[in-house]
């Protein structure tokens, strides 16, 4: 899933690119979600134990429901303005992946029998969790539930992730919301992690800045692209023995994979022989997504709806969902608050910290060395 | 290097009341012509802008640009030990990591030092227009402390519209709703109860009660406290310190609902 090693890899090279921030801080923005990664987390956690999941009285699976309903409003009553993206068909590339996935799966599967049988808890506990699936079924139950409660969904062409990055380059929304790192590498401006933890969990929330990971990296868009594929992505193998920190240390000597790839000792490493990077790299450069999506709007809850569709189909109870649909006409309310950034713009402050980054100076330094080497580079 | 003297201490034990609960950490500008601070609360719905002006200190030197993080809850605490008639001095060196806060009794006859740690602080700087206000209003600030005290038990938000009337506070909530009319008086011989509007046009505007009421602990810096309104402009609530600077709280309107969410 994503990009491996990502997160760490930005922990040591790019700390300045992510800031931690207060999930209350996000209210007024409109934040793209990437819905079927969310319905995965919830099949995963909601009301499981064991083999044992939240179902209606058909025996239908109904945790993705009470994940969803649940957090979206945990995000409406914190004033932000959710719009939920759903994939649409993957990318051929990714076939191979899902079809790893889908082996993964069966694996669990037989495995989870076995443990059954053996009456192993523990194994039960971790394979169920291999065995989830995010059906056609469980993403319209969900879009019917976001339509009902009034929250926009758009459905993405191909990949979510894609769509969402795109959506917040056209800056329809502020950023973007997702557990999975391809949302940088394909150009989120603005990724935020965590968003949709439960807030028991009290994490903050990663914002991480596309520009500022750029900077810290030393990278350009495509150069970083390019990192991305050799740290190991959904669409191609990676080269065996090169992870994250060699990929960077590689990507900054070379530029590109093409160069990289002229240069590395072949005996070392063993380059995959079907290695498609090329055509990786366009998905992430030129995805097919979508601007043509209906104007995003947040409208109120069609109570009857709700209550017809939680409580009479799904077995949910009556009391909680009538609570919950005054908690969602009440944040109605708090989202009218406006932001102060919406009527005076950031400037550059001309004060120096008086205490002194230690590094601060090395790097910046470093980073004009840097754009002179490469302007050097492509007179060559 | 950095070396500021203000005779009068507890203007700066106030101005840290003031502000604390609003912002936790915050970066303190420094230069040529004053101490200043620009920070913004975590939702980014209200700024504080503080200016205490050179000429407001004793003594005051700053060589050069400099910016200080310091988390405000943990000066206050400092701040706290100083007494209310002592000189407080403010000095930090090139290149060190701390500030030092030094405390002299009015008799010279006890002289504190509280060295504390700085930090650094990533924090976006708004650029702040001078704009023309629509209506301004300058009344009493304790009793447009107590305006908002009474006010938010009643209701979160309160409705702010200036008039050839007056201007009108308003709220509704749960159990009922209340209005507040000032009208304009200039008290000749008393200047500090004085309530003096100036309108240009009509204006009314929604706030959230719970940051007027943060701001108005600064009522204790200044007699009178002066409301900007316009409408597409968040409000200004200025309390003047002393005549050599002021604060400044700048609050979001809350606004209406796009047509279709009323829908």
């Amino acid at each position: 899933m994503g990009i491996k090693g990502l997160t760490k890899l930005l922990a040591d090279n790019a700390p300045k690119a992510m800031k931690e921030q207060k999930f209350e801080s996000y209210f007024g923005r409109k934040i793209a979600i990437d819905a079927s990664m969310s319905i995965y987390q919830f099949l995963i956690v909601v009301g499981r134990t064991g083999m044992e999941t939240l179902t209606n009285e058909a025996g239908e699976v109904t945790s993705h429901l009470q994940g969803m309903f649940n957090r979206t409003i945990r995000l409406l009553e914190a004033g932000i303005k959710p719009v939920y993206v759903f994939d649409g068909k993957p990318p051929d590339m990714k076939k191979e992946e899902l079809a790893k996935r889908f082996s993964k799966r069966e694996d669990a599967t037989n495995d989870l029998k076995e443990a059954v049988e053996a009456g192993d808890k523990d194994a039960v506990e971790k394979l169920s969790k291999r065995t989830v699936k995010v059906t056609a079924q469980h993403n319209d139950d969900c879009k019917r539930l976001l339509r009902l409660m009034g929250v926009p969904v758009v459905e993405a062409p191909s990949e979510a992730e894609a769509e969402c990055a795109a959506l917040c380059k056209n800056d329809k929304v502020f950023a973007v919301a997702s557990e999975d790192m391809d949302s940088l590498t394909f150009g989120a401006p603005r990724f935020l992690r965590h968003l949709m933890d439960p807030s028991s969990k009290k994490i903050p929330v990663m914002e991480f800045d596309v520009a500022k990971v750029l900077e810290e990296l030393e990278l350009t868009m495509d150069q970083f692209i390019d990192l991305c594929i050799l740290c190991g992505c959904d669409y191609c193998d990676s080269i065996k023995g090169i992870g994250g920190q060699t990929a960077l240390k590689l990507i900054r000597q070379h530029g590109s994979i093409e160069s990289i790839l002229e240069n590395l000792n072949k005996d070392r490493y063993q380059i995959p022989e079907d290695w498609p990077y090329q055509e990786a790299r366009r998905l992430f450069k030129e995805p097919n997504v979508t601007l043509d999506v209906p104007e995003l709007k947040w409208t109120p809850p069609d109570e009857e709806g709700l209550i017809s569709f939680l409580v009479k189909d799904n077995g949910f109870n009556e009391d909680r969902v009538t609570k919950a649909i005054e908690k969602i006409k009440s944040a109605k309310n708090k989202s009218s608050q406006g932001r102060l950034e919406s009527f005076f713009k950031p400037v550059a402050t001309t004060s120096a910290p008086l205490k002194r980054k230690e590094t601060s100076d090395k790097t910046s330094k470093a980073a004009a060395a840097n754009k002179k080497t490469k302007a050097g580079g492509k007179k060559k | 290097m950095l070396e500021l003297r203000l005779v009068q201490g507890s203007l700066l034990k106030k101005v840290l009341e003031a502000i604390r609960e609003l912002v936790t950490d915050a970066n303190f500008d420094c230069s040529g012509t004053g101490f200043s601070l620009q920070a913004m609360d975590s939702s980014h719905v209200a700024l504080v802008a503080l200016l205490l002006r050179a000429e407001g200190f004793e003594h005051y030197r700053c060589d050069r640009n400099l910016s200080m993080g310091m988390n405000l809850n943990n000066m206050a605490k400092m701040l706290r030990c100083a007494g209310n008639d002592d000189i407080i001095t403010i000095k930090a060196d090139d290149g060190s990591d701390t500030v030092t806060f030094m405390f002299e009794s009015p008799k010279q006859d006890k002289i504190a030092d509280f060295e504390m740690k700085l930090m650094d602080i990533d924090s976006e700087h708004l650029g702040i227009p001078d704009s023309e206000y629509q209506a301004i209003v300058r009344m009493p600030s304790a009793e447009f402390m107590r305006i908002c005290k009474d006010l938010s038990s009643i209701g979160d938000t309160v409705v702010i519209s200036v008039t050839k009337e007056g201007v009108k506070f308003s709220t509704s909530g749960e159990i009922g709703s209340a209005n507040i009319v000032c009208r304009q008086n200039q008290t000749i011989d008393k200047p500090e109860e004085a309530t003096i509007i100036e309108m240009q046009e009509p204006v009314s505007l929604t706030f959230a009660l719970r940051y007027m009421n943060s701001f108005t602990k600064a009522s204790s810096l200044s007699e009178q406290v002066t409301i900007s309104l316009s409408s597409e402009l968040p409000v200004v609530v200025e309390y003047k310190i002393a005549e050599m600077g002021y604060i400044r709280f700048y609050l979001a309107p809350k606004i209406e609902e796009d047509e279709e969410m009323k829908a």
